[in-house]
């Protein structure tokens, strides 16, 4: 006797992917700008140490990614029920699907961009102060990429709810 | 191409850097006008150089000052090699390795005439240094010299390769120096080679003149020697545009107009060759390095490969040259042989 479902049983495996994806790309870059950053502040604190906590920033700001695919997993994870009086259709599988990926993937580049640029720009910075606030720009330039991830997941992942069936068989 | 940015993006910017602090015409034709060393100076602390040549104090020698152009190229190198990734690090040692051949050379040979070690220490390159150099003074034969010292260098395998213990003793110094450059101009051509890319191009380049005038010096300073046509054979690297047929005729040539025809068999070097009048060997020289600063200006043209490292340290060391070459006009009062030793970049 197999047990019946609310809504499409493997719909679930979409939605926990989503959730899963957008956490560990999101990772994956932030580790990869915290790397590289962190290399750059290294070499150039061993010259000049008074610098190396100005320099944190674009640690700081690899970080957030990170934060940014917590917020759209736990969003995601949340949304997921599949009970007697809450059906979970395909359509919501998709959605949240949608949602992680664009989340994960954006921080994963975003955080690629944030290291290169910050470790070239914290060795810059060692040697001509007057750099700081370029590198400052740029790196918001790069950080506002998962800030456009973050945003279009949460408008994907609102959707899920909304799906509306014709009939149930 | 994509990713070259990813490590080595930043030295590359430094490096095109300092490229741009380079002296150009301007700048030559005002030391051409200088009447005294001071002069020189000042002028000087106001290019790239300033902070070095700021410090010292007044009777300038001529050897001071290019000491000191050398410690600004010796501190932008370090910079270079302290910040460089793999493989641009190996890259960056290779370029100093010719330096190393000639430091070894210098020592030994210093030895052999019985001068003290701390002043050959102070003469040699500080581009090639390593840590042992000091006890390649101690060594009293090659074979000591080898098992001593060297095979602890990056030198090493340019020794073992194809030299025997006894070739070591019986060999002449310069013969040993041009068999281990020799060796060094091949192993930096594979290294190239494996690195690929863009890099694999421009330095190919650049390595086969480096072999083809290594070459032709070689040839023009053992006519009339006792070196056989078999063991200049053996000097001649084995790549570049003259081999392997060019070598062959070089091997077995005897004179200049011989050595003259076989380069101009080839199509870059018979340019090169009818701006010599007939007959003429000194001006060959300058030429050969007119010719070599024309292709490592035209490294800078191309982005994303390491030969505008390469291209950087011969550019500064042929202006340090240049520099000297004014300053001892300047000192011994020739200032209209000034305009013959200057090699222009830009």
């Amino acid at each position: 006797m197999s047990t019946t479902w609310n809504g499409d049983q493997v719909a679930p495996l979409f939605g926990y992917l989503g959730a899963a994806s957008a956490l560990v790309f999101s990772c994956f870059g932030a580790a990869y700008g915290t790397a590289k950053s962190g290399v750059g502040i290294a070499s150039m604190g061993v010259m000049r140490p008074e610098l190396v906590m100005k320099s944190i920033v674009p640690v700081v700001m690899a970080g957030v990614l990170g934060i940014y695919g917590l917020i759209i997993a736990v969003i995601i994870s949340t949304n997921i029920n599949q009970t007697a009086d809450k059906a979970y259709y395909f359509f919501d599988g998709y959605a949240h699907f949608a949602a992680g990926l664009a989340c994960g993937l954006a921080g994963l580049g975003a955080g690629m961009a944030i290291g290169i640029v910050g470790d070239a720009g914290v060795r810059a910075n060692a040697q001509q102060p007057k750099l700081f606030v370029g590198m400052i720009l740029i790196l918001i330039f790069a950080e506002a990429l998962a800030l456009y991830g973050l945003i279009v997941g949460i408008i994907l992942a609102s959707k899920a709810t909304t799906a509306a069936p014709m009939s149930n068989p | 191409m994509c990713l070259f940015n990813v490590k080595d993006g930043f030295l590359e910017a430094v490096v095109r850097g300092y490229k741009l602090g380079l002296l150009t015409t301007a700048d030559y034709n005002n030391l051409c006008q200088c009447e005294t060393l001071e002069d020189i100076k000042l002028y000087l602390t106001g290019t790239d150089y300033g902070p070095f040549l700021a410090n010292e104090p007044s009777p300038m020698h001529t050897t001071t000052l290019v000491d000191c152009c050398t410690r600004k190229l010796v501190a932008d190198w370090r910079y270079l090699r302290e910040n460089a990734g793999e493989p641009l690090g190996r890259f960056l040692d290779y370029c100093t390795y010719g330096h190393m051949i000639d430091n070894v050379v210098l020592i030994v040979t210093g030895t052999l005439h019985e001068r003290d070690v701390q002043e050959l220490l102070e003469k040699c390159n500080p581009l090639g240094m390593f840590d042992a150099i000091a006890s390649l003074a101690v060594a009293q034969n090659m074979r000591d010299l080898y098992r001593l010292v060297l095979v602890d260098t990056p030198l090493a395998p340019y020794f073992s390769d194809n030299l025997t213990s006894e070739d070591l003793d019986e060999m002449n110094i310069e013969v040993m120096r041009n068999t281990l450059y020799k060796a060094y101009l091949d192993d930096f051509a594979a290294f190239v080679h494996r690195v690929g890319g863009t890099t694999a191009g421009v330095m190919s380049e650049l390595l086969s003149f480096e072999a083809d005038r290594r070459a032709l010096n070689i040839t023009l300073n053992s006519i009339g020697t006792e070196l056989t046509r078999d063991d200049r054979r053996k000097l001649y690297a084995n790549f570049g545009l003259l081999y392997p047929h060019g070598q062959a005729e070089l091997a077995v040539a005897e004179d200049f107009d011989q050595i003259r025809t076989a380069m101009e068999k080839c199509q870059p070097y018979q340019s090169i060759f009818s701006r010599l009048g007939l007959g003429e060997t000194q001006m060959l020289d300058k030429i050969l390095y007119e010719e070599e600063v024309r292709q490592l200006i035209n490294t800078y043209e191309q982005q994303f490969h390491y030969g505008v490292f390469y291209a950087y340290m011969r550019l500064r060391e042929q202006e340090i040259r240049n520099i000297m070459w004014i300053a001892e006009c300047v000192a011994q009062d020739q200032k209209n042989r000034v305009q013959d030793g200057i090699v222009f970049t830009f």
